[in-house]
Formats: structure tokens, C-alpha cells, sequence
């Protein structure tokens, strides 16, 4: 009887607390379902139309239609390359910079902070500062490498989607770093303790003890940062305007053009929906991928 | 360390920092140059006379002020209210068991699939049906929170051992309470990230301050920059000047908070 | 003019602060209490250009809000953000009163019927202010759709040759006035330092060379694009021969900015370049010592160029139309057109604008006016189609810059062209 007892006055503590935390969500929930869902079945309604006030309906016309069109797969295929490489580049270097600020360096605060500055900086003045630097014609770079006798540059016509992709790169490395730097300095010193009296060099210990320990940063820092690269807009907005020749075409910026300038509203949304569509599987794939290369000590 | 290692420990940094400081420099040199330097065929790295007087035009030639409290007011009024929920829901999502958690989850994660101008024209239409066009409500709402502060406070909030909140529940502490007084004082450091990284990318929010204000004297410092330029070309000094009084407050809050970031590193890993 | 914040903004900053701290969950759920300063008042909103906030403007508006006792709501934004800032207003329904609009922005309004038609304004109004005839015939056509007027012109400018004249008269050349004399004179002033010509980066630009050429966007009656082919490859071609082959010119990069070759003119590093009377002031501003010459309309198979600039329209869903419509009155008149000429030298489309003293004596702005006979609206045909945004703005970029920037064989980047340009005209 005392425990049939303790099992209900548990089972309502439960339900208690399943009460409580759907108050505390409720905000959330009303939020959510205002400012997003609601847009979204907007957008799915819209994508079922044509015309520029989108008032034709055409099934799932759009649909067929983004399948079959050349630019639209130019510019999905030209952002999973952007994508991809941003966030190898920030992975990568990122971590780079994170293990050396993580030694005890003198100044490394200052580091730090000099390192983080162009993430501070907004993506339209960012876009405005490199075009005003590479210009090949009229830039302070090559007039720069000019004077010291160097070669100059052409990167925004000879290697135009680089370009854009080291941009992104020099504004949120910095922020891969800061996150890199906070994983690194949760791992607990005795494993690394442990792992020397085993008679592990730097390069296992890197591999085989820091490596695994990350796994939960470098999983969240690669997540947003796929997601960053795949809604990318404003270096190619501002930047490149998508050219040469639609060389730097990003998704996003492409629909956007969709949307405002060929005033396509139904197309433009079912685009947006694929790409949430591939955005959430690429999420997905990288989560469960994500997880099974974690490890517990 | 090695002597060699320190050394090429600090060539490497040097080197990024200066790849990341220098084309920021040059927009500070931008914005002290007088117009004709600034649109000139040749690029001019340093100004013959800095002229300060740039910083003035801003405000004589658009209601800069007015741009200036706006993107405060907005930016301040976002980044509180994601103080506010983010960890809420984090705490919610990390701590309690109940039905279809993982399914509120990862409806919430899914939000961050949509970019933001996809649902531009319909909560345009939402505000101009609620008349909140041109109001700071209408600049504010559509922003209170979002799925990537609520995964970060989440991934913080994790590692929490579940019996120092058990604890409390036994002294009787009230569930806001335990959340108030255990929960948050732990995670103080990932605030700060979080309120940083908040402040930061709705400060230089371009698109909702541009659709969504009516009248110039409502525009935010990012959407206000776009009257220094003319039909063909950019007034570059003027616009480096404003970027720079863009930049300030960001920089400002960052150095500000510093030192959490210290101990957020020393204090919290990520889970 | 400086700006002040007042109590009332003060208050209100005070009130969103506690409401988006405090009631933020309860605000999204009420919206009853909100002020609803877009809709309330006597606010009448204009949505303008950026670069065109003239001090002559600011009069009439002036004038305007005394004799109707409303207040003006002067909007101003670059294009592409005023193209957004519409879109979502149309989407809405809530619309400003008047808009100024480039390129073929009035067409296509005026066929998705999100512009007002004019047409019985201009039947009472039209005689008393002159209008068709005064306006350049090609100014009232460009801006009508099946016979109704939807748009009145603002501004009316040309695209011409300007020429670095110390250059020129150091090389003993003449303003060149053909293709051919072009070429020749682009080889004879290029030297290491200077480029003879400078093509610029927007798409637009390669239209005076198109129609030069005899080409067409669109022909309505066999809905061929870029036609003549051969005469449209032709030109293209030679674009991007100033560039690759002759080497004459710099490669254009592409960016949103239209700015470069004029920079180039300024610094004396580019001896000609194609562009219309917006960079007369930035040259005059940054080199004032230049000399510059600005040569009549090229010929090639055609003496021809195209025209630029701005109309205005009034959205169908306007609550005003009639105060829409003074506004436009107001502002296209003769006094008005000469001030904003005298201020910032802007070309208008009046034909009695230009036997004005403000035109006549100003030997620049006089050779703009010359063109203008000679400018033809390279969209007027595609613009009645719908499609001119995608077509114009995003398919024949690719296509210049395929050809002029990246020098792709003319065959292949047509290719790819006319597949697109099919699918949007049949979508």
C-alpha cells in the first residue's frame, strides 16, 4: 500500500512538473507558432500560386518547375560548395587559433578580442569594406601590392566565389574560435594529465583525449555554421551583386531576386521550402552523425 | 612550450590579427577623408587632414540621433527579452520530462532552417493589420527569441547536476525560483555570450528595419546609412563614418563583457 | 537642417521598453491598444529616391502640405530597397501615394494593375499643363500601357561619350563619333598608365552599343529577344574585344556600384567612358581641373543611345488619388524642372526645359539635351510583357557579364540566355 502510495504521489509530481513546463514553454510555444509557423503555412500556400500578385493557382507547378531549372540547381549546387567550405575553413581554423589562445600566452586576451572583431561588424559593411579593398581597378589592395612590387590581384573576376567565401571566412572565424576556446577549456586537465603518464605524445593526446572531448562544440559550431553558409545572402547582395556570370549566385540571394525583382512570389516560396527542407536534413545528418562520434569518459 | 613554438605561436597570431584588424582600419581612414579622397581614382590609404567634421554631416544631413535610439531601444529590447526566454526554454528543454519534449524540440530547432526575409511578407502583413508599422512593438516582436540562443542556453544548462536542483526543490523553492536563483546563477557566463551574440546581429539587422519603420525619423543606424548615397554612386567617407558609429556600441559591449567571457571559458564547457 | 529628439519620441521609447521587457508574451496577443501612426493622421507618404531629395523638391512639398493642410511623409531609399519596401506594401494593401520608379517599373504595374491609370487626370488636367506635348514623345510612351497613361516622367537623361579633352587634344584626336573611331582612338590612348575607354560593370550599360547596333529587346510581334541576333552578338562581342582582346579597356567587375569608370576618368586613368549626366558632378567634385569634352551620339548602324531616369506613379490602392495626382502636377512643372536642373543639374523631360537658360548655357548639360532626340528606352518593348525584371535585371546580366566579363564565346552564353529568357516568357 506505501507504494502504490509513493508511485501515485510520484505520478502526480510528474504530471506537476509536466504542467509547470508547459507554462514556462507556453510564451515560446505562442511565438513560435506566431512568427514562424504561421509565416510557413503562408509560404506553402503561396508556393501553390503564380503570377505577381500570386493569386494563380498552379498546384504543384512551382515545384516541377524549380526541378527542371538550370539556374536555380547552378545556384543550389555553387552554396553547398559555399557552405562546405566555410565550414571546413572555420572548423579548421578555428580550432587552429583556439589551441594556440589556449596556451599561456602573454596578451592572449587582447588576441582574443582582435581575432573576434570582424564578427562584431555588420555583413553590409563588411560586404562594402571588401569591395572597396579588392577592386582590382581601384582598391587599396593592389594599389598596396603595387608599391611593394608584388603582383596584383583580380580575385573578384579570376576566383570570384573564393572570394567571397575567404570574406565569410575573415568575419566568422573569430566567432568558431570563441566557441572552440569554451569547449577547450571545459575539458578538465587530468585527462590530459592521465593521457601524458600514459606515455601519449601531443599529437595522440590532440587525437585521441581533445579531439573526442570537443566532439559536442564541434558538432554545434559545424550546425550553425552549415546553416549560416546555406542562408548566406549579403556577401553575394552586396558584394559581388551574384556575378561574374552568376558565379557567386547564392540560394538565398537567388530567391530573394526571385521574390523582389522578378516579383515571382509563388516560386519564390516554394524555392525557400526546398531549401528548408535540405536545410533540416542536412541538420539532421549532421546531428546523428554527430552524436555517434561523440564519446563519454 | 618550446622557445620556437612561442615564437610561431605569436607570428601566427599576429599575422591573423592583422588580417582581421587592417581592413577595418582602412574604414576608419574612409571615414576621415573628405569626399573628394574618398571617391577618388585612387585610392587613398591615410587623409591628408582627418576630418572629423564627417561625424557632424551625419547628423546635419539625416536624423542620426533618431537612428541612434532606435537601433538602441530595438537592439535593447530584443537582447533583454532573449535574456529573458532563451534560458527559460533552454532550462525547460534540458531539465523536465514531459510529453513530446523531443518533438517541441526539434520544432523549435527547425526554425532556424528558415531564413528570415522568407517570412518577411507575411509578418509585414500581420503588423499592418495590427497598425504596428512603424512602432517599436512592430520592430521588436518579431525577434523576442530564437531557436539558437534556446539550443546554446541548452547546451549550457545540461551539464548542471540535476541534484543541485533537486536540492532546492526540497527546500521549497518555487519552480521560477529554482530557475532564478540555482539555474541562471550557473550559467552567467553563457548570458553574456548569448547577450553579446543578440546584441550584435539585431544590431546590424537590415531587412525587417527597412520594410517595417514608415518614416525616416523611425529607421535604425543600418537603414539610415542607405541615404548616404545618391542614385549612381556611395558617399563613401559618410558611409565608413556612420559603419564606425555602427561598429562602436558593439565593440563597446563586447570589451564590456570580457571578462564573463573569461570565466564563461574557465567556468562552463560546452555539453 | 539638424534633428532633434522630442518628448514625444522620448515617451514613446520609455513605453516599448517596459512593454518589451515585461508584457512581450501579452503584446503579441493584443494589438487593439498599439498607436497605429502608419494609418492614422494626415500623413501622405512618398517613396523616393535617395539621391534625388532636391532642395526644389522639398518646395513644392512645402507648398504642398500648406494648400492641403496634410503632412508629407517623404520616403527615400535606394531602388532595390524601395522595389522590397513596394512589394510588401502591394502584398499588404496598405500602399504609400506616390512612388518614384525606375526602368520599367510603370509597365509593369501598370499590367499587374497595381497602378492607378492616369487617364482621366490627364484628360482634365493634361492641356493646362502642357501635357503630351510638351513631354518627349517617348517620355509619355514609356510610361502608358495599352494607350492609358500610368506614369509621368520626372527625369529624362541619355547616355553619351565623355572624354578626357587634355588627353585627346595631346594625341590629336578627335572625339571619336564611330565604332571604328572609337576603337581606334581607345588603342592610341591606352598606355600603361591610362586605359583609352573604361566599360562599366552594370548590364545596362551595354544597351547604347545594342541599340547603336540596331537591336531590339524584345520584338512583340515574333517575340524574338535580343533581336536582331547576329547585330546583338555583334555588339557584345565588341564589348568584350575592348576588354580581352584589345585590351583597352579594364575588365569590368561586377558589384551593385556604377561608379568605376567614372573614378577612373577623374584620376585621369581612363581617357573615355559611356555614362550619363549623374557623374558630372562627382567629376566635377573630384577633379575639378579636368577637362572634360562630351561627344555627340555614337553611330553604327544607328545614331542612337539609350535613355535612363525616373517617372512617378500612384498605386491603384492610393486612398488619395486626387491629392496623388496634384502632387505630380506640382512637381513636373517648368519652375520646378529649371530649379532641379540649376541644382543638381539633372536632365527633365520637357521639350521647353530645353530651350531654357539653365540648359542653353550650360555646354554639358546642353549636350545631354542634344542626345536625348537621340535616346530610345531599350525596355519600352519588354516591359509590356511582365517579365522585364527577370529578363532585364537577372538574365541579361549573366549574359553580359558571361560575354563582356568572364569573355565566354558569344554562341555558348547565348545559349544559355535564350533557354532562360524561353521558360520566363512561356511562364
Amino acid at each position: 500500500m506505501g507504494r502504490t502510495r509513493r508511485r501515485s504521489r510520484r505520478r502526480t509530481l510528474d504530471a506537476r512538473r509536466a504542467r509547470t513546463a508547459y507554462l514556462m514553454l507556453l510564451p515560446a510555444i505562442a511565438f513560435f507558432v506566431l512568427f514562424t509557423y504561421l509565416p510557413i503555412g503562408n509560404l506553402l500556400t503561396t508556393s501553390a500560386h503564380s503570377g505577381p500578385r500570386a493569386d494563380e493557382f498552379t498546384g504543384l507547378g512551382n515545384y516541377t518547375r524549380a526541378f527542371t531549372d538550370p539556374a536555380v540547381r547552378h545556384a543550389f549546387g555553387i552554396t553547398v560548395l559555399f557552405a562546405v567550405a566555410t565550414t571546413v575553413g572555420a572548423l579548421v581554423l578555428g580550432l587552429a587559433l583556439a589551441l594556440l589562445l589556449n596556451r599561456p600566452l602573454r596578451g592572449r586576451v587582447v588576441f582574443r578580442a582582435l581575432l573576434l572583431v570582424p564578427y562584431l561588424t555588420s555583413v553590409a559593411i563588411v560586404g562594402l569594406l571588401w569591395r572597396n579593398i579588392l577592386d582590382p581597378e581601384l582598391g587599396v589592395l593592389n594599389r598596396l601590392l603595387a608599391a611593394l612590387d608584388l603582383p596584383t590581384q583580380q580575385w573578384l573576376i579570376t576566383h570570384p566565389l573564393a572570394t567571397i567565401i575567404g570574406v565569410m571566412l575573415w568575419q566568422h572565424t573569430g566567432y568558431a574560435m570563441v566557441l572552440f576556446l569554451a569547449g577547450l577549456q571545459g575539458i578538465p586537465e587530468v585527462y590530459h594529465e592521465a593521457a601524458t603518464v600514459d606515455g601519449a605524445g601531443p599529437a595522440r593526446r590532440f587525437r585521441h583525449v581533445t579531439l573526442p572531448l570537443l566532439a559536442p562544440t564541434t558538432l554545434f559550431v559545424s550546425i550553425i555554421s552549415v546553416i549560416t553558409g546555406l542562408q548566406a545572402f549579403g556577401q553575394a547582395y552586396i558584394i559581388t551583386d551574384g556575378g561574374p556570370a552568376a558565379a557567386t549566385d547564392l540560394y538565398v540571394f537567388h530567391v530573394f531576386n526571385v521574390a523582389f525583382e522578378a516579383r515571382d512570389f509563388g516560386y519564390s516560396s516554394a524555392l525557400s521550402f526546398l531549401l528548408v527542407v535540405v536545410i533540416l536534413a542536412f541538420t539532421v545528418v549532421q546531428l546523428r552523425y554527430g552524436r555517434r562520434g561523440e564519446v563519454r569518459y | 612550450m618550446t622557445r620556437i613554438g612561442r615564437v610561431l605561436a605569436y607570428v601566427t597570431l599576429l599575422a591573423a590579427s592583422a588580417v582581421t584588424v587592417l581592413p577595418l582600419l582602412y574604414m576608419v581612414s574612409l571615414s576621415l577623408q573628405t569626399e573628394a579622397e574618398s571617391l577618388a581614382g585612387e585610392p587613398v590609404l591615410v587623409p591628408e587632414t582627418p576630418m572629423w567634421g564627417n561625424f557632424v554631416e551625419l547628423f546635419e544631413r539625416a536624423p542620426f540621433a533618431n537612428f541612434i535610439v532606435n537601433s538602441l531601444v530595438v537592439t535593447c529590447g530584443i537582447t533583454l527579452s532573449h535574456l529573458l526566454f532563451d534560458p527559460l526554454v533552454g532550462y525547460v528543454f534540458a531539465k523536465f520530462r514531459f510529453p513530446f519534449r523531443d518533438t517541441l524540440f526539434v520544432a523549435v530547432i527547425a526554425t532556424m532552417a528558415i531564413p528570415f526575409f522568407v517570412k518577411m511578407i507575411p509578418l509585414y502583413v500581420m503588423m499592418s493589420n495590427l497598425g504596428w508599422l512603424d512602432t517599436y512593438q512592430g520592430l521588436i516582436t518579431p525577434f523576442l527569441m530564437d531557436a539558437f540562443g534556446i539550443f546554446l542556453m541548452r547546451q549550457f544548462i545540461q551539464p548542471i547536476p540535476d541534484e543541485l536542483i533537486d536540492a532546492a526543490r526540497v527546500d521549497g523553492c518555487s519552480e521560477l525560483g529554482i530557475y532564478w536563483r540555482v539555474v541562471l546563477p550557473q550559467v552567467k557566463p553563457a548570458l553574456a555570450v548569448l547577450g553579446v551574440f543578440t546584441f550584435v546581429f539585431q544590431w546590424n539587422e537590415f531587412l525587417w528595419p527597412l520594410v517595417a519603420t514608415s518614416t525616416e525619423g523611425m529607421r535604425t543606424i543600418p537603414v539610415g546609412l542607405t541615404l548616404f548615397s545618391q542614385e549612381y554612386f556611395t558617399i563613401w567617407n559618410l558611409t565608413a563614418a556612420g559603419a564606425v558609429l555602427l561598429f562602436l556600441p558593439t565593440a563597446l559591449i563586447f570589451l564590456a563583457s570580457q571578462r564573463f567571457f573569461v570565466r564563461g571559458i574557465t567556468l562552463t564547457g560546452m555539453k | 537642417m539638424a534633428y532633434h529628439l522630442t518628448r514625444r519620441d522620448l515617451l514613446r521609447i520609455a513605453g516599448t521598453a517596459t512593454l518589451a521587457t515585461a508584457a512581450a508574451p501579452l503584446a503579441t496577443a493584443c494589438g487593439s491598444g498599439a498607436p497605429k501612426s502608419d494609418t492614422d493622421g494626415d500623413a501622405f507618404t512618398v517613396y523616393w529616391n535617395a539621391g534625388h531629395g532636391y532642395q526644389a523638391y522639398e518646395k513644392v512639398i512645402d507648398e504642398f502640405e500648406r494648400e492641403h493642410g496634410v503632412t508629407v511623409n517623404f520616403q527615400k531609399y535606394q531602388w532595390p530597397d524601395l522595389r522590397t519596401r513596394l512589394l510588401a506594401d502591394l502584398a499588404s494593401g496598405t500602399v504609400p501615394d506616390v512612388v518614384e520608379t525606375q526602368g520599367a517599373w510603370v509597365q509593369e504595374f501598370a499590367v499587374s494593375g497595381d497602378a492607378l491609370s492616369l487617364a482621366k487626370y490627364v484628360a482634365a488636367d493634361g492641356a493646362e499643363m502642357g501635357f503630351p506635348d510638351d513631354w518627349l514623345p517617348a517620355t509619355v510612351s514609356r510610361n502608358s500601357h495599352e494607350g492609358e497613361v500610368y506614369g509621368l516622367q520626372l527625369h529624362y537623361t541619355c547616355s553619351l561619350l565623355l572624354y578626357n579633352r587634355t588627353m585627346l587634344d595631346a594625341a590629336g584626336i578627335s572625339p571619336p563619333s564611330t565604332w571604328d573611331d572609337l576603337l581606334a582612338a581607345a588603342k592610341e590612348l591606352t598606355t600603361g598608365e591610362v586605359y583609352g575607354i573604361a566599360l562599366n560593370q552594370d548590364s545596362s550599360y551595354a544597351w547604347p552599343w545594342l541599340v547603336q547596333n540596331g537591336v531590339r529587346f524584345y520584338d512583340p510581334d515574333t517575340r524574338a529577344v535580343l533581336a536582331p541576333r547576329e547585330a546583338a552578338e555583334e555588339a557584345l562581342r565588341f564589348q568584350a574585344d575592348l576588354a580581352h582582346r584589345h585590351r583597352v579597356s579594364p575588365v569590368p567587375v561586377p558589384s551593385t556600384d556604377y561608379a568605376g569608370p567614372q573614378k577612373l576618368l577623374s584620376a585621369g586613368r581612363a581617357a573615355m567612358i559611356i555614362t550619363g549626366p549623374w557623374d558630372l558632378k562627382p567629376i566635377a567634385d573630384t577633379s575639378p581641373d579636368l577637362e572634360l569634352g562630351i561627344a555627340p551620339v555614337l553611330r553604327q548602324k544607328e545614331q542612337a543611345t539609350i535613355s535612363a531616369g525616373a517617372s512617378m506613379m500612384v498605386p491603384a490602392k492610393a486612398s488619395r488619388p486626387d491629392l496623388s495626382w496634384d502632387f505630380l502636377r506640382r512637381i513636373t512643372t517648368l519652375d520646378v524642372e529649371r530649379a532641379a536642373t540649376r541644382e543638381a543639374g539633372m536632365l527633365m523631360p520637357r521639350k521647353s526645359w530645353a530651350e531654357q537658360p539653365e540648359v542653353q548655357d550650360d555646354e554639358h548639360i546642353r549636350a545631354f539635351a542634344d542626345g536625348l532626340p537621340h535616346a530610345r528606352d531599350f525596355l519600352e518593348e519588354i516591359g509590356p510583357t511582365g517579365r522585364s525584371g527577370e529578363i532585364a535585371d537577372n538574365l541579361f546580366k549573366t549574359l553580359y557579364q558571361s560575354i563582356v566579363v568572364a569573355n565566354t564565346p558569344v554562341s555558348e552564353a547565348f545559349a544559355v540566355f535564350d533557354e532562360a529568357a524561353g521558360r520566363a516568357l512561356a511562364g
